[in-house]
């Protein structure tokens, strides 16, 4: 009698453990869900308008990564690549684009890296663009003698603890368009992904704004 | 009609600054990374300020601070005085600051380090085809390395940095006690 009580007890514990495992994983399933929502949507975008110039500066702080994009007047563009000498119709080409301030920084414990030809621009259409990278640039300018390799944003980063980077983005359309930048980076061998939405490119001048 | 150029480029700098001032945001850290797998730092053969011709290889048995830069990168200028603190505050006999320019001469520093609020007095060093950087894989600026006293590259910092921060120096002490 005894016996079959013990078996009993131990039935109920082995089913109450089987229960118990079962709640378990279909608690953390749920739970890992939400986590991955929250991930999506814990991104913190906020808009910074300068208030001397009214020139606009996104940030975006997601999974260890964040990213800063501050608009550049054409003035400032002409300025940097005329202080290094560019013949003139580069820096006009330069100064085309829709050029931005890019800051980007790892702000996890872990190694993190990221490629620019990764990223793409999305204009109202819906279509997709790639980003042009500073190699593409760097083709170009030899091309027409121009050895200056810096300002623009480098192709890739592997970044530690604390480090971060700047440079410019630039994006191949005119004048006060309005695109949304998809990212990618890659965090401890995990890839992320977000989007800028609405990003602006700078008028020509401040009176523009 | 160069002048007027030259003199329009300065006045545009100057007039687009403060809107493009946002660029100096982030806050330094003086996280230093250290290097997994260790190797030699390349020699190298550059200018100074005064066009004197110096190696790395001279400070062999120092530890040494080597730094990747340009007067228009606002995190280099925000770093460099703490640069010059670090130099003052150790020992000169076991430590050296060196900080190349990349792509600028020395009418450009000369004039930019006359504008800083301490000036330097480390050796400013110029890479002007950038071969130096690109040897050390350096790939934005500033970069900087941190060298041991047998000349092998053995932490780094991508981004400014404060580097009279007491970790940064508790590292480089570190480095000389070996």
């Amino acid at each position: 009698m005894l016996s079959v009580q013990r078996y009993t007890i131990r039935f109920h514990i082995i089913h109450m453990k089987k229960y118990i495992n079962l709640t378990f994983n279909t608690l953390f399933f749920i739970i890992s869900l939400l986590a991955i929502n929250t991930t999506a949507a814990a991104a913190k975008v906020s808009i910074h308008k300068n208030e001397m110039s009214g020139l606009l500066t996104w940030t975006s702080e997601d999974e260890g990564f964040s990213i800063e994009l501050i608009q550049l007047l054409p003035d400032f563009i002409r300025a940097i690549y005329g202080k290094h000498d560019f013949p003139d119709e580069e820096i006009e080409r330069a100064a085309s684009y829709c050029m931005f301030g890019t800051i980007l920084k790892n702000t996890s414990n872990q190694q993190l890296s990221y490629r620019v030809a990764n990223w793409r621009y999305r204009t109202k259409d819906g279509k997709e663009h790639p980003v042009k990278t500073k190699s593409e640039w760097l083709e170009e300018w030899k091309k027409v003698g121009i050895l200056f390799s810096w300002t623009l944003l480098p192709d890739e980063g592997e970044f530690s603890v604390g480090d971060w980077q700047q440079g410019f983005t630039t994006i191949n359309l005119p004048r006060e368009s309005e695109f949304d930048l998809v990212y990618k980076w890659e965090l401890d061998g995990v890839q992320y992904s977000g989007v800028l939405n609405n990003i602006r490119c700078a008028p020509e001048s401040l009176t523009g704004i | 009609m160069m002048q007027f150029k030259k003199l329009f480029i300065i006045v545009l700098l100057i007039a687009t600054a403060p809107v493009n001032a946002d660029w100096q945001q982030p806050e330094l850290s003086h996280n230093l990374t250290p290097v997994k797998n260790i190797t030699p730092a390349s020699d190298f053969e550059l200018s100074d300020m005064d066009d004197v011709k110096i190696k790395l290889s001279d400070y062999r048995g120092k530890v040494v601070l080597l730094n990747f830069w340009a007067t228009w990168c606002p995190p280099c200028i925000r770093e460099m005085p703490s640069m010059e603190r670090l130099h003052q505050q150790v020992n000169a006999e076991d430590f050296k600051v060196i900080a190349i320019n990349q792509m600028e001469d020395a009418d450009q520093v000369f004039a930019f380090t006359g504008q800083l609020e301490i000036d330097p007095t480390f050796d400013i060093l110029f890479d002007s085809t950038s071969k130096v950087s690109q040897d050390y894989a350096v790939r934005g600026l500033p970069t900087t390395y941190l060298i041991d006293k047998q000349g092998n590259i053995r932490y780094r910092a991508v981004g400014g940095r404060v580097f009279d921060h007491p970790k940064v120096i508790e590292i480089i002490n570190g480095l000389i006690k070996e």
